[in-house]
């Protein structure tokens, strides 16, 4: 099964938030109140409300100022720590589609630690809804998948940031883009490629976008099954 | 915008200036970054660092209010390294032409300048003639008084040296940006310059327009695929409301408002219509008594036309009517009743406290919405005690885009037709219902009880509806015209008769006789045999799909040609400069391509011929422009409230021709201890105007959910701000608390020796929702405007800032 | 609708998609409300052009009931040349146009000096708004300037209005205001 990838270009975003809101618009999801705090970044944090938030960055890099824009979502990795922490806990609370690999959670999660399911991402990304114990985050838009659509924000990203395809596929542009990009950005990497299947091309240091853009730059998550991720990070950045 | 959306792609490089295109037309980015796919370059100069200019490959900071200097230094750059395309500036444009012994420039002013009136006759600013009234010419350009020679003096004065101690750019940024775009002159190089309100919003954003039209002209930029002046308009349909005369001083179809000066339909056309000696001059507005007979003829089908003439109300010669002389009348109790239909002018008007205090001397107002504004509830708004407030108002709900049916123009001129996806909510109507239904009834007043002057009223053709519905399909017809009585005409070589209630197929065949109406002149073409607006047909040849051209989808004013004056993307031959992504070509005695600019042959056929740029009256692209009310050349004047206290370029600080009022609300404050920033109003990406549609959406406002103001951390320590606090902004007019954003993307600039800061706020709050939010940023701009078009100066004004 | 509704068709297998996934065997009933794809069954499509700003992308609305209800889902049209199916953040929130709270849907009056809004009747309003219209007109109609020269024009009453508004609409309006002889009339372009 090589399933579904979603090739994130992020040379090419302009953090203008359409994909942030196509996703609310097609779930429908309801708001949480915010305020200006000093930053264009809001919601501030993924929440169950937000499955995907644009995070603002201000960086100067080699004398550089850069304002770096990163869609954050799930990333579906290929072996999901979640699931493997949900499935010691509930049994198929947090599945994983066969054909695409969207990794998705269910009624189920209501039984789940949520602590612990948000504590085993490398990417600090599930969360729960206090209310209803219910646990959220990126399904992939796996129902439009199904229906011969493109996710969501996929669809409504105007600059080619966001592309998605088989993985073969994603993978072959994600190789092209990173080869023409290594011209301008030497630097320039695909981030944790060989176990996700949303795969970030960064210019810049993946820090400078987001401390949990990369797994292991926020130092070691708190894990409480180390054992689990050993596994999963086998092989990282194969083609940074 | 002369080109359109998909034709940046085209370009070689793009110049954004006045514009943060990335946040307020993100689609445009689209097409923006496919160009620097294919190689292009993207130039961004603003005050500010935005998302935009994380994109570009070359970026400049400038001093708000400074662009003339920033484009003078790029046209005295152009013009001493001999960087501009010298047989298009030779054959298509002014530069040749030489001017009266009258013209002068002395010390910021233009010869003509009556101090008392504060105001040029104009007339000081014309070209020699030779006995047979035909303009003198010296295509060498050496001549002295060519216009290429006196631009060259005028700019001479901007040299990098100078322009960076005003505008605050370094010199080493100037450098790039001119070397960088002065590159597009060479011919199969093509260079766009997209911009907005920031250049416009100035009481010098005509000329600061006319100076990016002399770089594209020097350029060879004009008329070509990927180059032209591109207005990234700001509403969906602006564009469209425009071209439908929804303003004091046009018509439908861009004809002159008519004045008191005009009292018959004969005057108004012996004044208005342009006539040229240039026998390859098209002056196609000489057809324009053609298209006022027709507009005529559409609003009152039964007159005759000196009768439909008379109907019109003729303006006072001279007096300006503009918003905010509106307003201001409106403050001095000129008016009793007042529509502000799809409008919020409390949160949207420069030096909004004067705004909404005019409200208070109405009797009564009507407004049209779909959600609650800061002007439908103005009188219990901030200061306002409703018990003292006379004005009656009448608020009326009108229906979302998808709940009605119609047409809009975009910014590239494209007319495209939306359709019902689900019916009005609630008891809101579409405003065509409401506008309908409205003069039904009055119109029966005057049936019934007579009243002045009554017979426009009566008369006006006011079949816009079908079983008592609004019918846009109808209205859309009579815009684009039908023919009122039999008509036989030439159409290409055979003669066709045309009956009364035949569709007219394009404006060439539009009469000044009263046989023929037409709404909007320049949309005939676009409801013929078919709605063209509604088409949905991708196919291009293999021409067109070279740059773009999709001329079967929807339609574009003019005849559906999608790049304006494409007459000079060819050489005189008909040849296209740039062959990889031609617009149009002469093949075979016949244009291939886009929809050319008249039928006529190339230029080199001095017989039928024509020149390029056919509104003109003389056929060329007007480096040398003589029309304008501030002066033919542009020239550097400081904002009205400004930091500085002299004009290194000349002794005039300020447009000595702009816009003001002296009312009490009408205070400015430039180099004022009180004031001491620069402060521009802009947009975010999740808000729209005055927010009304946005604040309300749930989804929007939670991603921008309040009043902020954006300053650097150098000013943010020296007031002791801390990111994310609460601080007060304050003009002469007003004051209004943000939240302060910090960041590096603002930085304080140097000029003429002196630190001085800059700050930025949006404009989309406003007090009625969210509870808060913050209110409208118009609270602190200042009332004054451009000479030319009355645009209030919103984007380089005086404010202080300080801790909450 | 000429249209090629290639697109949407797909989606009418949406509807299986739940199906097929489960038909694997899985229980993926996911989390509250996750699963949209159902929202799309026995919807019609209809195309229409942003409101915002003059990019003029392309979407297309999906209506319920055959296209009898309302809109349950807007999203840039794939077929549109300029936006090739994408959108900006308006853009993709139309939806919340069509289906809001806040929504004004009665015709509000405040009288003279009054602190309150109060709903009324269109037939009031408008025949009320017409009375006042032919007041003010009535009373501040000059039929010629101060040197004698016709005029013919209602000065007591402004307009300002409206780039939100289709062209048609926009035609009919300053046919209205013109044939009332009003000058005072103006809308955003100038702003």
């Amino acid at each position: 099964m090589t399933g579904k990838t979603f090739f994130v270009d992020l040379s090419r975003c302009t953090g203008c938030r359409g994909c942030q809101i196509a996703c609310k618009q097609w779930k429908n999801k309801p708001v949480e109140p915010t305020e200006n705090t000093g930053s264009h970044q809001n919601p501030p944090d993924l929440s169950w409300q937000t499955l995907k938030v644009v995070r603002f960055s201000e960086k100067t890099i080699d004398g550089k100022f850069h304002w770096l824009f990163l869609p954050d979502q799930c990333r579906h990795c290929l072996d999901a720590p979640c699931k493997m922490v949900g499935d010691a806990e509930v049994p198929d609370a947090i599945m994983q589609d066969p054909q695409t690999g969207a990794v998705v959670f269910t009624e189920k999660c209501k039984g789940l630690n949520a602590q612990g399911i948000r504590e085993a991402c490398p990417y600090d990304i599930p969360r729960v809804d206090k209310a209803t114990k219910l646990m959220y985050k990126c399904d992939l838009c796996n129902d439009r998948i199904h229906a011969g659509m493109v996710p969501s924000c996929v669809q409504t990203c105007p600059t080619g940031t966001m592309n998605f395809g088989d993985r073969d596929e994603m993978l072959a542009l994600a190789r092209d883009r990173l080869a023409k990009l290594k011209v301008k950005f030497p630097k320039a990497e695909l981030v944790d490629a060989d176990s996700v299947r949303v795969i970030f091309l960064c210019t810049q240091p993946p820090s400078a976008y987001y401390k949990h853009l990369q797994f292991g730059d926020a130092g070691p998550r708190p894990l409480s099954r180390k054992a689990f991720l050993a596994k999963v990070m086998r092989p990282l950045r194969a083609f940074s | 915008m002369t080109n359109h959306w998909i034709d940046i792609v085209n370009s070689d490089c793009i110049f954004i200036i006045g514009s943060n295109a990335a946040e307020n037309h993100p689609i445009s980015f689209k097409w923006v970054l496919r160009a620097k796919d294919k190689g292009a370059t993207m130039i961004h100069v603003d005050p500010r660092y935005t998302r935009t200019s994380q994109h570009a490959d070359v970026f400049a900071r400038l001093r708000s209010g400074s662009d003339i200097p920033f484009f003078g230094g790029l046209i005295r750059y152009i013009l001493a390294n001999n960087l501009i395309f010298k047989d298009y500036v030779v054959n298509y444009t002014n530069a040749s032409f030489i001017l009266s012994d009258k013209y002068d420039f002395k010390d910021g002013l233009f010869s003509g300048f009556d101090a008392e009136k504060r105001a040029y006759d104009k007339s000081a600013w014309s070209f020699a003639k030779d006995d047979q009234g035909r303009i003198k010419k010296d295509p060498t350009l050496n001549n002295p008084r060519c216009v290429y020679q006196i631009m060259k003096t005028h700019y001479d004065r901007y040299d990098m040296k100078s322009v960076s101690a005003i505008t605050g750019t370094p010199v080493a940024d100037l450098q790039r940006v001119y070397q960088t775009y002065a590159a597009t002159g060479k011919p199969e190089k093509s260079g766009t310059m997209l911009y907005a309100m920031g250049q416009t919003q100035h009481t010098v954003g005509v000329q600061n327009i006319r100076a990016m039209t002399i770089i594209q002209l020097l350029l060879g930029n004009m008329g070509v695929a990927g180059g032209g002046i591109n207005a990234l308009r700001g509403e969906a349909n602006v564009q469209g409301s425009t071209d439908q005369g929804l303003l004091y001083h046009i018509l439908p179809g861009y004809i002159p408002t008519p004045t008191a000066a005009m009292q018959t339909l004969v005057e108004f056309n012996e004044k208005n219509t342009p006539v040229t000696k240039e026998p390859q001059s098209a002056n196609w507005w000489g057809n324009r008594p053609k298209y006022l007979a027709s507009f005529l003829k559409s609003m009152y089908p039964n007159q005759d036309l000196e009768t439909g003439y008379s109907y019109l109300p003729k303006l006072e010669p001279g007096k300006d009517y503009s918003w905010l002389s509106l307003f201001d009348a409106m403050l001095g109790g000129a008016f009793k009743g007042f529509f502000a239909w799809g409008q919020n002018p409390a949160a949207s008007t420069a030096n909004s406290n004067k705004t909404r205090e005019a409200m208070t001397k109405l009797d009564w107002m009507v407004t049209v919405n779909m959600f609650e504004t800061e002007t439908g509830s103005f009188w219990k708004g901030p200061g306002m005690d409703p018990k003292k407030v006379k004005t009656e108002v009448f608020y009326l709900p009108c229906a979302v885009s998808f709940e009605k049916e119609g047409s809009i123009s975009n910014s590239g001129r494209w007319m495209q037709w939306r359709n019902v996806a689900q019916p009005p909510s609630g008891d809101s109507k579409p405003d065509g219902d409401i506008i309908y239904e409205l003069f039904e009834k009055i119109r029966e007043l005057y049936a019934k009880e007579g009243g002045a002057y009554p017979d426009p009223i009566k008369n006006l053709n006011w079949d816009v509806a079908t079983n008592h519905a609004f019918d846009p399909h109808k209205v859309a017809k009579r815009i684009n015209g039908y023919f009122l009585t039999e008509k036989t005409l030439k159409v290409g070589d055979a003669d066709k008769t045309f009956k009364p209630g035949d569709p007219v197929p394009g404006f060439a065949l539009l009469q000044n006789d009263g046989s023929t109406c037409s709404g909007t002149w320049v949309y005939c073409g676009s409801y013929t045999d078919k709605n063209m607006a509604a088409r949905r047909d991708k196919s291009q040849t293999a021409m067109q799909a070279k740059i773009g051209l999709f001329p079967a989808w929807s339609w574009a004013w003019p005849v559906n040609r999608r790049i304006i004056y494409n007459r000079a993307s060819v050489d005189p031959q008909g040849k296209p400069y740039q062959p990889d992504k031609p617009v149009i070509a002469w093949v075979n005695g016949k244009w291939e391509g886009d929809v050319p600019d008249g039928p006529w042959p190339p230029m080199a056929d001095v017989e039928k011929g024509k020149f390029p740029f056919i509104m003109t009256t003389d056929g060329m692209g007007q480096i040398f422009g003589p029309g304008r009310n501030d002066g033919p050349l542009p020239e550097h004047y400081e904002p009205l409230e400004c930091p500085i206290a002299e004009n290194p370029f000349s002794k005039q600080l300020h447009n000595p021709t702009a816009l003001k009022f002296t009312g009490p609300a009408d205070i400015h404050a430039s180099c004022d201890p009180r004031y001491p920033f620069v402060c521009s109003t802009y947009r975010v990406t999740e808000h729209w105007q005055t927010g009304v549609m946005t604040r309300n959406s749930p989804w929007l406002l939670e991603a921008e959910p309040q009043m902020f103001c954006e300053m650097s951390p150098e000013l943010a320590t020296m007031r002791g701000i801390k990111n994310g606090e609460k601080v007060i902004l304050e003009s002469t007019r007003g004051s209004l608390w943000a939240k302060a954003i910090v960041t590096e993307r603002i930085q304080p600039f140097t000029v003429l020796g002196q630190t001085i800061h800059q700050v930025g706020i949006p404009w989309h709050f406003g007090w009625t929702w969210p509870v808060n939010g913050g209110d409208s940023a118009n609270i602190l701009c200042p009332s004054v405007g451009d000479p030319n078009t009355g645009i209030p100066e919103t984007k380089a004004f005086m404010v202080n800032v300080r801790k909450a | 609708m000429e249209w090629n509704r290639r697109e949407f068709l797909k989606i009418a297998g949406a509807t299986t998609a739940v199906t097929a996934f489960g038909g694997l065997g899985f229980d993926l009933t996911p989390a509250r409300a996750e699963g949209q794809a159902a929202k799309l069954k026995f919807t019609k499509q209809t195309t229409s052009v942003c409101c915002y700003c003059s990019v003029g992308c392309g979407l297309i609305a999906s209506t319920d009931k055959d296209g009898k209800g309302k809109v349950v889902n807007i999203e840039g049209d794939p077929d549109h040349p300029i936006n090739e199916g994408a959108l900006c953040p308006k853009g993709a929130s139309h939806y919340q146009l069509g289906k809001n709270d806040r929504r004004i849907l009665k015709v509000l009056y405040r009288a003279p000096y009054s602190e309150n809004w109060e709903e009324k009747s269109w037939d009031w309003a408008l025949d009320r708004i017409a009375r006042k219209v032919k007041e003010s007109r009535d009373g501040s109609f000059v039929t010629k300037d101060a040197k004698g020269r016709v005029v013919n024009r209602c000065e007591g009453i402004a307009s300002v209005g409206s780039a939100a508004m289709d062209n048609e609409e926009c035609w009919i309006y300053q046919a209205m205001l013109r044939a009332m002889g009003l000058n005072y009339i103006e809308h955003q372009a100038r702003i």
